[in-house]
């Protein structure tokens, strides 16, 4: 079936999710023609990167009212493009707007959303396989509804190029908004208070636990932290006993991180946490229990008292650096 | 501000034998997180402000007993749309809570505010609360860490990299909030048992043809990895500083 | 004499008047608190009464400052019939009490027990001059030396009345019978100088006794009236338990706790007058000890000021006054939250002064009126809520800890087992813990004792919720347990968990559940003098570690210390037995964050002090806080529960 693709970018580049979703909407259509449909500035620019992830043709939605982002402004382009396209199915990275876009989207058309994907199991009739909580657990679902709508869950599908493509062919238009459409609309940006390691962006994460036991425990993971350029994440106990605040929080209600590295020191790993790190490229665990869950989810682990290991780890690592 | 009863899971899935649901025999259960702060940010806004919170639930009959807990946090009465057997999609949970707020409507005026969490612990699908607002015909601003109410209009704040965006729409309105919008409180020993007295309205909805049809639940694979351990204690840590070199993390 | 007798009155008069009336504000401010049930049990209150005050029992926990008061009391009680006889003497010279005051025999135990009186006050003064040990740090002093000072005057006064009475012929008793009088009386001739100074003497010592009498009730010193009042009116019941509340009254009487002075039980404002500022309690206290704020002592004495300070208004029921909260005004957070309900106050005071009751009647109002308590402790409450645990684990993998072992689990239905093991929440989820509940298992099962356990329907006693506080979580879980054990048909319990074992024991049947209920190392202990368990030493030197909840609350003493010789050379630390000196977890400090120096660390130092190569201990709560102090210390020692021990020693 044909298929339109939701990409997602900032100041025209590409956003990282975007591209997985890309894989799967190519495998969806199956060698049947895939647009990206791009919103917003710098969609024009953007689009010269999806050649290689093998988008055909790129629209591109403009108007001067798309400036700021507006989720019924982003479904209306959505839905034009359908009308446009006539296309079998619309996929969306399944990040905080793509999933929004597109349940606006299913709303207005009155239209199952297959939200966060994982797989594509069959095509016609069309069942998939989504996440549900977080991760730890999946649903085979068939989609009753034309088009599709499904949104891809970050971190599963990777994103794959194609070789020797050549750069999708361009065309804009302008959707048809009406005042609806921009009624919610972002009114102003905030910067943040602080600097420092963004957790959802930081390479490294030090995560502490239950078992770090205070909030001044966690001086050591800091101490850690800085060592490694990482952020410090926390488990939801933590944030529940106030020791530290919730934008510190990993989990499935709180960030969800991948990092190349994510240690969990004294997380006993309930399914809850799991769903935050799961993005994670490696875990190593630090715990005292040899049958704490996240052994189960983790690729390394070390067994022991957290206060000995977490100082002995930044300890080795300043000798390393010593001239 | 509508809820979900989920499970407490632990650190593993247990599915039953039809594969439709999780274990739940020796599970506590709670609403999602998001849902929780949802219902405090509502019960705040009325304590400041005045007015009447609802609690709405679509679930089984045991859900109950997480409408007392929001009624116990300071929400004012319940409406139970007590369901049994197959899971409802979200687009029939939609529609029945859309016919629900309706009928509240026509007879006690518009809701100022409608709450949702951003998405549910359990199934997260993620479009509830935007496909009851479509309908309604209401602005919806989802993912919130800030809610200001003022005048008529909402102030609502979302974090995105780099700080937050801020929307301002009129009421009445539709929200989805986060976990960590607020801290809920804890709440006393009279309310819990005050809001045993809380009027909550049951009713028995039908349930619509599955338009997004759950075939099965299937765990994920490899939820049997087993980690390489690298050591025990202090000793470990000239192996898991080689690991980071492998990886190219270490400084 | 008429004038004598006129002044006397006068005397009497005024005095008595100050005394009653302060007297009556004293049973007011005790009538007016709230109702508790003290009835019952009279035998074990009649018994209390002789051994704890007439016996001293409790004051002689430490020996010389106990036999000080002995024999202060003690000589209080043989020379109360002299006040009498004085005040004879005051009035008409010639006269005294007929019969007794003529006894030879009764002269010679007034001049005896004057005399250890005196000895008494002088040790007294020695200790409280020269040694000042710390447990006074907080009490009035001054009030202290005033009432020493009066009493040596009382006796020295009655001495030298009966010096001169002797030097004048005066004496109606055999001069020879009172041997310090007579010596005294060298001092006197007959004349006219002496027979003004019997006059002082008699009435100096009479007006001594009678400003004494005054100003007794507006003192500390009331502890001599209420200490007796209190000790009878004293717990019966077993230490471990607490008090039941009731949440099924109107709307109105929603007071759950002690919040204002309001709020406290008759018991509890008697508690506040009986208490002498000591610091026996102070001295034992695992919190204080470790530098932290709480004092059992200043705890008490804060109350009682905050009683006289806002009582009287209550008792007058003056217009539109409101108590105001306990909380911060008389006792700061930090107080309330410091203690670990170990008991050791209580057994040390020796006026029956129950300072975890008043603890918990303030966390209970705390916690469930206000919300207000550490954050860190939320996240328990919550989880033994919802998911039944304070851990937040899944109840379903509650058993997985006996997986491998074939451990029966009792499905809804099975026929009762001769025993159940309630293995409980730290030994189903924490790991250190584990290895005690599989070490009991396979030995239940080596001994081939009949015994399951409940597996994932075992949920939380609701003991770290009641002990917070939380008495409506807690009366929740205990309905709930109950309700399972009642269906199962259970009627025997073995519990590796002090804690579980106490409220399993001792305050579930309040609910409805009436279980005969031992310890592990009970049942443990039993099963090897029977021979059903044999035991190979060579465990080295062991020193045991008396879990508070065990030795203290429940007199469990000398099984585990069997179970030790048994395997080992047991060596024994100072604060032993019932002197033991708590782990830091109990009142829900497993947690609750401590703030200051660390209670696990003292008492890990003290066991290392014995050089044993193990510290055993019989709870699961010991066994991970002792661990973490050992290894915080970074002393050579093994914390091992007593049943791994066992274990350990059977396959040697």
């Amino acid at each position: 079936m044909s298929v339109l693709a939701l990409v997602e970018q900032i100041d025209g580049q590409v956003d990282e999710l975007s591209l997985q979703a890309l894989s799967l909407a190519r495998e969806l259509a199956d060698g049947e023609p895939l647009t990206a449909l791009l919103a917003g500035e710098g969609g024009r620019e953007a689009s010269a990167q999806l050649g290689s992830h093998g988008v055909a043709n790129a629209l591109v939605a403009e108007d001067e009212r798309l400036g700021a982002y507006a989720p019924g402004a982003w479904a209306r382009s959505v839905t034009d493009a359908i009308d446009r396209l006539g296309t079998g199915a619309v996929v969306a990275p399944g990040t905080v707007r793509g999933n929004e876009v597109l349940s606006h989207v299913a709303a207005r058309l009155d239209l199952p959303f297959a939200a966060n994907c994982a797989a594509i199991d069959e095509r016609s009739p069309l069942t998939v396989t989504r996440v549900r909580w977080g991760g730890s657990l999946l649903e085979e679902a068939r989609v009753h509804g034309s088009p599709a709508l499904l949104s891809v869950a970050p971190h599963t599908v990777p994103a794959a190029t194609v070789n020797g493509a050549d750069a999708p062919s361009v065309e804009s238009f302008a959707p048809a908004l009406d005042e609806n459409d921009l009624l919610v609309r972002v009114a102003e940006h905030v910067d943040a208070a602080t600097a420092g390691i963004s957790l959802a962006e930081a390479k490294v994460v030090v995560s502490g636990g239950r078992g770090v036991g205070s909030a001044d425990g966690f001086g050591m993971l800091e101490e850690l932290a800085e060592l490694l350029h990482a952020a410090v994440g926390c488990s939801r106990v933590v944030t529940s006993a106030g020791w530290r605040p919730h934008t510190d929080q990993v989990g499935q209600t709180g960030t969800k991180v991948s990092p190349d590295l994510y240690i969990a020191c004294g997380i006993s790993g309930a399914t809850q946490h799991i769903a935050g790190c799961k993005g994670a490229k490696k875990i190593l665990a630090i715990n005292s229990d040899a049958e704490a869950p996240i052994l189960a989810s983790a690729d390394y682990a070390v067994i022991g008292d957290l206060t000995e290991i977490v100082p002995a780890i930044t300890a080795e690592l300043r000798k390393g650096r010593e001239p | 501000m509508c809820v979900k009863r989920v499970p407490l899971t632990g650190g593993r899935m247990v599915l039953t034998a039809d594969e439709q649901a999780i274990e739940t025999r020796h599970l506590g259960f709670t609403i999602s997180p998001h849902e929780e702060c949802g219902v405090e940010e509502a019960v705040r806004i009325v304590e400041a402000q005045g007015g009447e919170t609802t609690v709405l639930t679509l679930g089984p009959p045991e859900a109950e007993e997480q409408i007392r807990e929001t009624l116990a946090t300071g929400a004012d009465r319940g409406i139970l749309l007590a369901v049994e057997g197959e899971e409802w999609d979200p687009q029939a949970t939609a529609g029945a809570i859309l016919s629900t707020i309706e009928s509240e409507e026509a007879s006690g005026g518009a809701f100022d505010l409608i709450v949702f969490g951003n998405e549910s612990a359990d199934s997260g699908n993620f479009q509830v609360g935007i496909r009851v607002a479509h309908a309604l015909g209401r602005p919806v601003v989802t993912g919130l860490k800030g809610l200001t109410v003022d005048g008529g209009r909402a102030r609502c704040e979302q974090e995105v990299a780099g700080g937050r965006d801020v929307y301002d729409v009129p009421l009445p309105a539709v929200v989805t909030v986060l976990e960590g919008i607020n801290l809920p409180r804890y709440p006393s020993v009279p309310a819990k048992l005050r809001a045993r007295q809380k009027p909550i309205d049951k009713s028995s909805p039908e349930r619509p043809d599955s338009r997004l049809e759950k075939l099965r639940l299937v765990l994920p694979p490899g939820q049997g990895k087993q980690a390489e351990i690298l050591g025990e204690g202090a000793d470990a840590a000239p192996a898991v500083v080689g690991v980071m070199r492998d990886l190219g993390v270490a400084p | 004499m008429l004038i004598g007798a006129l002044a006397l009155a006068a005397v009497l008069a005024v005095s008595g008047f100050l005394f009653v009336r302060r007297t009556k504000l004293l049973v007011d401010l005790v009538r007016i608190g709230k109702p508790t049930d003290r009835s019952g049990d009279l035998p074990e209150r009649v018994r209390n009464e002789a051994e704890i005050v007439l016996g001293q029992r409790k004051l002689l926990q430490r020996l010389v400052p106990g036999l000080i008061h002995a024999a202060i009391f003690w000589g209080f009680l043989v020379l109360f019939p002299t006040i009498v006889i004085a005040m004879i003497g005051a009035v008409d010279r010639e006269a005294t009490l007929p019969w007794l005051g003529e006894q030879g025999w009764f002269a010679l135990m007034v001049d005896v027990f004057a005399m250890l009186v005196l000895a008494g006050v002088l040790g007294a003064a020695y200790i409280r001059k020269v040694q000042r040990p710390a447990r006074f740090q907080g009490s009035h002093l001054g009030e202290a030396d005033l009432i020493l000072a009066l009493i040596a005057g009382i006796v020295v006064t009655l001495l030298l009345w009966h010096a001169s009475r002797i030097a004048l012929g005066l004496n109606e008793w055999p001069a020879g019978w009172s041997p310090v009088s007579d010596t005294l009386s060298g001092l006197f001739g007959d004349g006219g100088a002496t027979k003004v100074l019997e006059r002082v003497f008699v009435w100096a010592h009479v007006l001594i006794i009678l400003s004494f009498l005054a100003y007794l009730p507006h003192s500390k010193h009331l502890h001599i009236a209420t200490a007796a009042v209190n000790v009878f009116f004293g717990r019966t019941s077993a230490p471990g338990r607490l008090e039941p509340l009731r949440f099924d009254g109107p709307e109105e009487d929603m007071r759950f706790g002690a919040g204002t002075v309001a709020d406290l039980t008759w018991k509890q404002t008697l508690d506040t007058f009986s208490c002498t500022e000591c610091g026996r309690c102070q001295d034992v206290c695992p919190a204080w000890t470790t530098g932290k704020e709480l004092s059992p002592k200043l705890l008490i004495m804060a109350l009682r000021d905050q009683v006289f300070d806002e009582g009287p208004p209550l008792v007058r029921n003056a217009e539109g006054f409101e108590a105001t909260p306990l909380v911060p005004n008389a006792v700061s957070d930090n107080v309330v939250w410091d203690c670990v309900t170990c008991g050791a106050c209580v057994r040390e005071c020796p006026v029956s002064i129950e300072h975890v009751d008043h603890i918990i009647d303030l966390r209970r109002h705390l916690v469930m009126m206000d919300s207000r308590f550490p954050s860190e402790a939320e996240p328990m409450l919550r989880d033994v809520e919802r998911a039944s645990n304070p851990w937040g684990k899944a109840q379903s993998e509650r058993a997985d800890w006996a997986e491998e072992l074939g451990v029966r689990v009792l499905e809804p239905g099975d026929p009762a087992p001769e025993i159940l093991y309630w293995v409980g929440c730290a030994a189903s989820f924490d790991e250190r813990a584990r290895t005690a509940a599989r070490s009991t298992a396979k030995l239940l099962q080596a001994a081939g004792v009949d015994f399951a356990i409940l597996g994932p329907r075992e949920s939380c006693t609701g003991d770290p919720a009641r002990r917070m506080g939380n008495e409506y979580l807690f009366q929740a879980h205990a309905e709930q347990n109950v309700g399972t054990l009642n269906e199962a048909g259970v009627t025997k319990i073995v519990a590796s968990c002090p804690h579980c074992f106490n409220t399993l024991g001792n305050e579930y049947s309040d609910f409805g559940g009436n279980y005969e209920v031992v310890h592990h190392t009970e049942l443990l202990a039993g099963l090897v003098r029977e021979g059903r368990l044999e035991t190979n030493g060579g465990a080295g030197t062991v020193t045991y570690h008396d879990s508070c909840y065990l030795a203290r609350h429940n007199d469990v003493l000398a099984d585990p210390r069997e179970l030790v010789e048994a395997v080992g050379e047991p060596v024994e630390m100072k604060r032993s037995g019932k002197r033991t000196f708590c782990c830091g977890a109990g009142g829900a400090h497993m947690w609750m964050e401590e703030r200051g120096g660390k209670i696990n660390e003292e008492r890990a130092r003290e066991a290392a002090e014995t050089g044993a190569d193990t510290l055993a201990v019989a709870c699961p709560f010991c066994t991970v806080m002792l661990d973490d102090g050992v290894r915080q210390r970074g002393d050579d020692l093994r914390v091992v529960d007593v049943s791994t021990l066992l274990a350990e020693s059977l396959d040697r």
